[in-house]
């Protein structure tokens, strides 16, 4: 289990990856923009492809910063529990997300359909066709749903198994920062 | 509804669950019981809608060049120099700890980040000249905060997002504020550390030559500033463009400084991405739960509440500002503002304040819910980074700074123009 | 009774403030007695995206949606028809154009958005403010342009300006320091957001069109109300909502050019001094043969079938304008 988990952990690392050379990109393409248009010849869209940029960013990297335990808890009370209640509370909170993001993923989908079914272009110029960032966008929180399965799983099977540390190491707290 | 918002609230975050998905869980909870509409058949669009923004994307290229500013070195050259600067004041480093923050809250958007960049390379110093903790830590935890009231600001560029105001306005509005908070902490601290010494440390005399000679490792952040907000003024670029350009300009620092190599990008882009994701994670889960909220009248309901008072628009104000307190204590900042500028800031214009204004007031309430405990970011950010010692050394420490926060948000009532003048010379 | 849950068009905006809130909140409901009620909110309220309405409102999430058509045209480029700029320059003209419009629109509806259109009714003209010396139309060349829809940033480009995409509350501060030159907005949206204070100069001509703003049922809701419920809704929309917002359109728009420069009566407001720069009749000629040249035909292309044909015979009739095969 644990294996699977590292796994998911290195393909995870694989996306943040992805998904800061992608922010890179976004910052080259501004900067030519500034340029250019300071010389009078502007590319335009370059906002409207920002956006896509952090949409299916977003939608990735909260995977990335799910296995890195990044997204912030609350643990008041958590840090006065004995292992077990710790290793009981990382399980409700690992079940709550993968709830949401199963939720986020499944809802998601009626506006990519919707996009291809009206074939849907962006309301600017540029008219790109919405599907192009709508599919990466979408695909990105489906990824977050699978992830959050898997650990979910990970967690109760280790808790089931009384290995508390091990579900610390998966779905509890990283540092602070 | 109100009840079962606040309680739901406070029970799911009690359970450690992560603070976006709080947000959704509320706002599947309010959406099952309460509304009219069935509105999680909306909750795809409002998700995609939420996150596509340009503005937005400069959350991630502040992070990003917060990131590599500090595995570059320049974090403690400029820490070592402002030493040289500061430090023959009562109060000593305590001093450079504050203008470290200040000037890293210039080009930095986040106050975490912020606090975090000024405790690595202060925190070895304090322990080898015998500091007492409490001051020294509570002066970086405080003086961090500034990162979100001097421009560039995440909190700020949220702000601007959900209110619809202009985010070079806000950016202006917050400089001379953050100003003269820096100058308050200061001042408070000479104080203290004149009524009690061993509050401090020892004071230390640089000689000219010596503080001469370190203004060269100033010149990479002063720099990165005047690149960000001259384009911005400039009219070169937006705000989002300007983090852009600061990225690059942070780039060509970090090579300047013989430290760009793949491991420093690699590192640096797994950071942003990492900070970012969990920063959006709430926004996302805000932005849903305040779509929530509104179609079910929760929003009215509260604002018909806070106008059935029938108070004069100055006591309103207050009201207001003591909410922000209490919440500060239990709420994590980006969640406090998102859930409640929707509420809020209609209200407030209504009384007839000024939406710029407002915005600076609320992020100095939010400084302080950063190191108000039990949920104050910065404290944790501080603790963490000394490694040894009681957690409330921090707390106590922050006290004067947060009393400096309170007569600053006095001031800027008084003093509107404290925040709107420069905005209006734009 | 039937209560609607109704979402309306931008809550700051006169159009709601005067027409669509004392419909959907007290006339509705006298016209069928009381058969019909609503809870009225407005998409800016519910902090959902302009062009995120009809989508919403086809998968159900309310019942009666208002909003700009302009902000639905990803979703249907034939769409962009319903608000082609420069050929009403006055509210008349304007209203029989939508009318001509009106099968096109209803059928667009009813396929991509599962709506039923009850009734289209205007926002004041889209014109011009510029922060830059501007003696007439021409001068727009070059320049760089805050556009809003689609079919209006076409055109811009085509007239040799640069489009640009801000958002609205950026555009005070972007024409200030330069960003663009020049914005296109509803001339009473840009006096009341100020933008008096940051530009100087004025071409009201509706460069962005009439942004009409449609009310529409879904589908399903509608089919589920009794004919006679079906009969006095729609009457009531055409009687008490769009019916009254077309007859102020007209003398709306004169009166925010009077408050906005200074000449003739500003009611409800102070007045202000922007240069009313007059657009000769060479110059919106110009620019209309720019339109029927290439914007229009490059429209024809994009939303393909026999949409340009459908428009020839409608509302290209009432214009006198062919676009060409
Ligand atoms: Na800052
Ligand atoms: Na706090």
């Amino acid at each position: 289990m644990m294996r699977v988990i590292d796994l998911l952990k290195r393909i995870n690392d694989g996306v943040a990856l992805m998904a800061g050379l992608s922010l890179l990109a976004c910052v080259t393409l501004i900067l030519v923009e500034i340029v250019v248009r300071q010389l009078g010849m502007p590319l335009g869209g370059t906002d409207e492809i920002s956006g896509y940029v952090m949409a299916i960013t977003t939608s990735w990297g909260v995977a990335y910063a799910l296995t890195e335990r990044a997204h912030v808890r609350i643990d008041l009370l958590r840090t006065k529990c004995l292992p077990v209640g710790k290793a009981l509370m990382d399980c409700v909170a690992i079940l709550a997300l993968a709830g949401t993001a199963i939720t986020v993923a499944w809802r998601g989908w009626p506006v990519l359909s919707k996009t291809l079914a009206t074939g849907a272009k962006a309301n600017t110029a540029l008219e790109t066709p919405l599907w192009i960032p709508q599919v990466l966008w979408w695909s990105g929180w489906v990824w977050f749903a699978v992830s959050a399965i898997l650990i979910a799983a990970a967690s109760l099977l280790l808790l089931y198994q009384r290995r508390y540390d091990d579900v610390n190491e998966i779905a509890g707290m990283g540092d602070e920062l | 509804m109100i009840k079962f918002t606040t309680f739901g609230l406070l029970f799911f975050l009690a359970l450690s669950i992560p603070v976006g998905i709080v947000l959704f869980l509320l706002a599947f909870g309010i959406d099952t019981f309460y509304s009219p509409f069935p509105l999680m058949r909306g909750l795809g669009q409002v998700v995609w809608s939420s996150s596509n923004s340009a503005t937005l994307i400069a959350i991630p290229f502040f992070v990003l060049l917060g990131e590599i500013l500090v595995r570059c070195g320049v974090a403690t050259r400029t820490y070592a120099a402002l030493n040289k600067w500061v430090s023959w004041l009562p109060g000593g480093l305590i001093h450079a700890n504050i203008a470290t923050a200040t000037l890293f809250s210039a080009t930095s958007g986040s106050s975490v980040a912020t606090a975090a960049t000024v405790a690595t390379v202060a925190m070895p110093q304090a322990e080898k000249l015998n500091y007492d903790p409490r001051l020294f830590s509570g002066a970086i935890a405080a003086g961090g905060t500034l990162g979100i009231l001097i421009p560039p600001s995440i909190n700020l560029i949220v702000y601007g997002f959900l209110t619809e105001s202009s985010i070079p306005q806000l950016f202006l509005a917050g400089l001379l504020p953050g100003i003269l908070m820096a100058l308050g902490f200061m001042l408070a601290t000479v104080i203290l550390c004149m009524i009690k010494p061993s509050l401090g440390g020892p004071r230390q005399l640089y000689s000219i030559s010596e503080k001469l000679s370190s203004l060269g490792d100033l010149l990479p952040i002063l720099g990165l500033f005047g690149v960000i907000v001259g384009t911005i003024y400039a009219g070169w670029a937006t705000p989002t463009e300007a983090a852009a350009v600061g990225v690059a300009m942070a780039l060509v620092i970090a090579a300047q400084q013989r430290a760009l190599n793949m491991e420093l990008l690699l590192q640096s882009l797994r950071g942003a991405i990492r900070t970012t994701s969990m920063v959006m994670l709430v926004v996302v889960g805000a932005y849903v739960l305040n779509y929530v909220l509104t179609a079910a009248g929760v929003s009215r309901a509260l604002q018909t509440l806070l106008r059935g008072l029938d108070m004069t628009p100055l006591a309103t104000l207050f009201v207001i500002i003591l909410i922000y307190i209490v919440l500060g204590f239990f709420i994590e900042t980006l969640s406090l503002m998102v859930a409640t500028i929707p509420i809020i800031v209609p209200i407030i214009v209504d009384l007839g304040y000024d939406k710029i204004w407002f915005g600076i007031l609320m992020i100095i309430l939010v400084e302080m819910a950063l190191i108000t405990p039990p949920v104050g970011l910065n404290l944790y950010v501080v603790q963490s980074a000394r490694k040894s010692g009681k957690f409330s050394d921090v707390m106590v420490g922050c006290i004067p700074y947060a009393l400096i926060m309170l007569l600053m948000v006095g001031m800027l009532i008084v003093v509107p123009q404290l925040a709107l003048y420069l905005p209006s010379t734009l | 009774a039937e209560e609607l849950s109704v979402v309306g068009s931008w809550s700051g905006l006169p159009l709601h403030k005067q027409y669509e809130a004392p419909f959907w909140t007290d006339k509705v409901s006298k016209a069928t007695d009381g058969e019909i009620t609503a809870t009225l909110t407005t998409h800016d309220q519910m902090g959902i995206g302009g062009g995120d309405v009809f989508r919403m409102l086809g998968d159900g999430v309310f019942d009666v949606g208002m909003t700009v058509a302009d902000y639905a045209v990803s979703d249907s480029v034939a769409l962009e028809s319903l608000d082609v700029p420069l050929l009403a320059m006055d509210a008349d003209t304007a209203k029989k154009m939508v009318e001509a419009a009106r099968p096109m629109v209803d059928e667009i509806y009813e396929k991509v958005f599962n709506a039923k259109v009850l009734g289209i009714a205007p926002y004041p003209p889209q014109v011009v403010f510029c922060n830059a010396e501007i003696k007439s139309l021409n001068d727009l060349k070059g320049k760089k342009i805050r556009a809003s829809g689609r079919m209006t940033a076409k055109l811009l480009d085509a007239l040799g300006a640069e489009s640009v995409n801000v958002s609205f509350g950026e555009v005070s501060g972007a024409l200030q320091r330069g960003v663009v030159d020049c914005a296109v907005t509803g001339a009473g949206s840009g006096y009341s957001a100020g933008w008096w204070e940051v530009s100087t100069h004025l071409l009201p001509i509706p460069l962005g069109g009439w942004d009409p703003v449609v009310t529409a049922v879904n589908m399903d809701k509608w089919k589920s109300l009794s004919a006679t419920a079906q009969e006095k809704l729609q009457t009531a929309v055409t009687t008490e909502l769009e019916a009254p917002a077309w007859e102020s359109a007209q003398g709306a728009l004169q009166n925010d050019i009077a408050c906005l420069t200074g000449e003739g009566e500003c009611k409800g407001g102070e007045s202000h001094k922007m240069v009313w720069v007059k657009a000769t009749d060479a110059d919106t000629k110009m620019a209309r043969d720019v339109l029927i040249k290439d914007v229009l035909p490059d429209w024809a292309k994009r939303a393909g079938g026999d949409w340009a044909q459908r428009w020839n015979d409608s509302v290209g009739k009432v214009v006198g304008v062919e676009i060409p095969k």
